[in-house]
């Protein structure tokens, strides 16, 4: 199509006329960092679909950044829930409430409570996913599981088609050259006060770094 | 004089004949010329006193088993039954033989009752009260067999009764006997209303008690089976008449037992707890699947049998036009079928929700809650009018952990995976002497080699370990 023409152009303005190209532009889920929300391929992080953050030690920020994120979505008129499966500590409710986040939303599947439970839950956390990701009732699931194969990340990316929600796997680096069939794939590393960013597997062709200070957001 | 009785309590009897008042024909007839006694309906009630005995719980079971002598069975908190036998009577030949039966029924129940029947509800449970096992079939017999009886039987405040016991009024016949505007005025409405319904002058409502309503069936199996996929097929059938006897009744159950008999071992219990009252057929049969793969059989089950005791009303969900996760879509029955199918997989206790608690220390400051339902509707705003106060609130860390660890210390500083930075001032939390967890601690934020950040804390006292208690994450 030629996009230039006027008369095209004029044509196009006519209410009536639909295109699905831009319904097909969605707009993003805002991270809360200006710097990232730029940075990222939807101007945000996905709405449906799978995320894998990648990092090198737990807790190197990978919470931090998107804590805001999961904030603005308990806090939504009609939020579903944000689970969290099988996270390795305890989530400390009030540090989530100073961030924002709504408690009434949050549920927490097995999880650092006792290591009987850990130990049973690690297993299934998978399943616990896939489930979570594909009721429906969940608007994000955050996922601490060991051992995942590319079929199984593929699984999740289905599931978390189905259920409308926005996964997020949190790795540990070294399975960076795996293929993987999440939408986004970003690799974290701690700074001083801030993260940095590297989009390994988006939308964009951006490869470049991104510094993201706390402060900044 | 005739006027002058009317304004009596208990105006069917004079202070002369009030032993005998079943043949005391003048003062009856003047009775009903001025007011007439509104329980004239053959009625006989059978007041049942349960001495030694406290708990609802066992009043309900007798309230199930007296259902055998009539449908209307009244509870009297706490510890007295009313049964309306009048129609059942001949069925156990007279009083005499349902008095024997009753008795027989309450001693199963390991209770001693007292018992007696009388035409108003409340006389006959005043008079088994009271210890007098009276039976009076005849209301114009009644003001003269109770007037014997002790005001205490009534069960009036302490207060109203020490008033009349010293105006010399000890008896329920002495109390009938004072004026009635008198009586009301000095001791109450109420009372004066009770008395009323005692003798019949006024109606005496009572709520009839109804049988909760339960599921319980059973399903013999052909042969005996060991697997799980064909149990569950053998269930299904009784899944189905379950989600029929929910539907037809307009209810959900919100907790479901499966028991599966085996021929020599006990029978293995499979209790189903659910987030939200479910009367789907298929949604059950989902949870039963997995918490029969998940389930030990220790032998071949011989028979099923499906329970559901307690039934709570459930209304058919709203559905919305909207998926869930569309604008403006709502997750409603979802978000109790996903915890449902986590809890039946997972293990009850798996799935919890997080919530605050008003306490300083760290590791008391949260606690663990069951899993909140997702509502159904809120308002258009959400949450956003209680905006996060991050000024106000010092920086904690995201994720805590469990049990404060131990870190190795050198030259007076921590240590983990090398030596730790410490970035931020102190902050003191301390005491908790109340409890017997009394902590003495500086917490600082600390980075380790690898850009992590970590809140640690030095105890107060010696020897001055350091911690490591969170991860900001």
């Amino acid at each position: 199509m030629v996009v230039g023409d006027p008369k095209i152009a004029r044509l196009l303005e006519h209410p009536a006329i639909w295109r699905g190209r831009s319904a097909a532009q969605r707009s993003g889920l805002p991270t809360g960092f200006a710097t990232l929300d730029e940075y990222l391929p939807d101007s945000g992080w996905p709405r449906t679909g799978l995320i894998e953050i990648l990092v090198s030690r737990f807790g190197s920020g990978e919470l931090t950044l998107l804590v805001p994120a999961l904030a603005a979505l308990t806090r939504a008129a009609a939020a579903r829930w944000c689970v969290w499966v099988a996270p390795p500590l305890v989530p400390f409710a009030p540090a989530l409430v100073s961030c924002g986040v709504v408690l009434d939303r949050v549920a927490v599947v097995g999880g650092a409570l006792s290591d009987r439970q850990d130990a049973r839950v690690g297993d299934r956390g998978l399943w616990a996913l896939e489930q979570a990701l594909g009721s429906g009732a969940c608007d994000a699931v955050l996922g601490w599981v060991r051992q995942v194969k590319p079929r199984d990340i593929r699984r999740l990316q289905l599931a978390a088609e189905r259920g409308r929600s926005l996964g997020v796997l949190f790795r540990p680096r070294r399975v960076s050259r795996e293929a993987s069939a999440a939408v986004l794939r970003l690799s974290v590393e701690p700074l001083t006060a801030g993260v940095r960013l590297t989009i390994l597997k988006g939308r964009s062709a951006r490869r470049d770094a991104l510094n993201l200070s706390w402060r900044g957001s | 004089m005739r006027r002058l009785r009317s304004h009596w309590i208990g105006a069917a009897a004079s202070a002369a004949d009030l032993p005998a008042i079943g043949t005391a024909e003048a003062p009856l007839r003047s009775v009903r010329r001025m007011a007439p006694p509104v329980a004239r309906t053959h009625e006989l009630w059978a007041g049942v006193h349960l001495s030694e005995f406290d708990p609802v719980q066992g009043l309900q079971a007798l309230a199930v088993r007296a259902q055998r002598f009539t449908p209307r069975v009244s509870l009297a908190p706490p510890d007295g039954l009313l049964l309306e036998v009048a129609g059942s009577l001949h069925l156990f030949a007279g009083v005499a033989g349902l008095r024997r039966e009753l008795a027989e029924e309450c001693l199963r129940l390991r209770v001693r009752p007292l018992l007696a029947f009388a035409p108003t509800p409340l006389a006959a449970l005043t008079a088994a009260r009271a210890g007098e096992p009276l039976v009076i079939t005849e209301l114009a017999q009644l003001v003269g067999q109770l007037a014997p009886l002790p005001l205490s039987a009534l069960r009036w405040p302490e207060e109203t009764c020490v008033r009349l016991a010293r105006v010399g009024v000890r008896t329920i016949g002495a109390a009938l006997r004072l004026p009635r505007a008198g009586f009301a005025r000095r001791f109450g409405v109420a009372q004066l209303a009770m008395l009323d319904a005692l003798t019949g002058r006024s109606r005496d409502l009572r709520a009839t008690f109804h049988v909760p309503v339960r599921f319980r069936r059973r399903r013999e199996l052909d042969c005996e089976l060991s697997d799980q996929g064909q149990l569950l097929a053998e269930l299904a059938s009784l899944i189905t008449a379950l989600g029929a006897f929910l539907t037809a009744r307009q209810c959900g159950v919100a907790e479901l037992e499966c028991r599966l008999v085996h021929r020599h071992v006990p029978a293995t219990r499979c209790v189903l707890t659910l987030a939200a009252p479910c009367a789907d057929e298929q949604q059950l049969t989902a949870l039963f699947r997995e918490r029969l793969n998940a389930l030990q059989l220790p032998a071949p089950v011989r028979a099923c049998e499906l329970r559901a005791d307690q039934l709570l009303p459930q209304r058919p969900p709203g559905r919305c036009l909207w998926q869930p996760g569309e604008h403006g879509g709502e997750a409603g029955e979802e978000g109790g079928g996903l915890i449902d199918r986590l809890r039946a997989r997972l293990g009850p206790e798996a799935v919890h929700g997080l919530s605050l608690r008003q306490e300083h220390r760290p590791e008391g400051a949260w606690t663990t809650t069951p899993p909140p339902p997702l509502p159904a509707r809120r308002g258009a705003q959400g949450h956003t009018a209680d905006a996060p106060s991050e000024a106000a609130a010092p920086r904690r860390p995201l994720w805590l952990l469990p049990v404060p660890q131990r870190l190795a210390v050198r030259n007076g500083l921590p240590r983990r995976r090398g030596l730790l930075r410490l970035m931020s001032d102190p902050e003191r939390i301390e005491t908790g002497w109340w409890d017997g967890g009394e902590v003495s601690r500086d917490y600082y934020i600390a980075i380790d080699p690898h850009g992590v950040r970590l809140w640690v804390f030095r105890e107060r006292a010696a020897p001055h370990g350091w911690f490591l208690h969170g991860v900001f994450g």
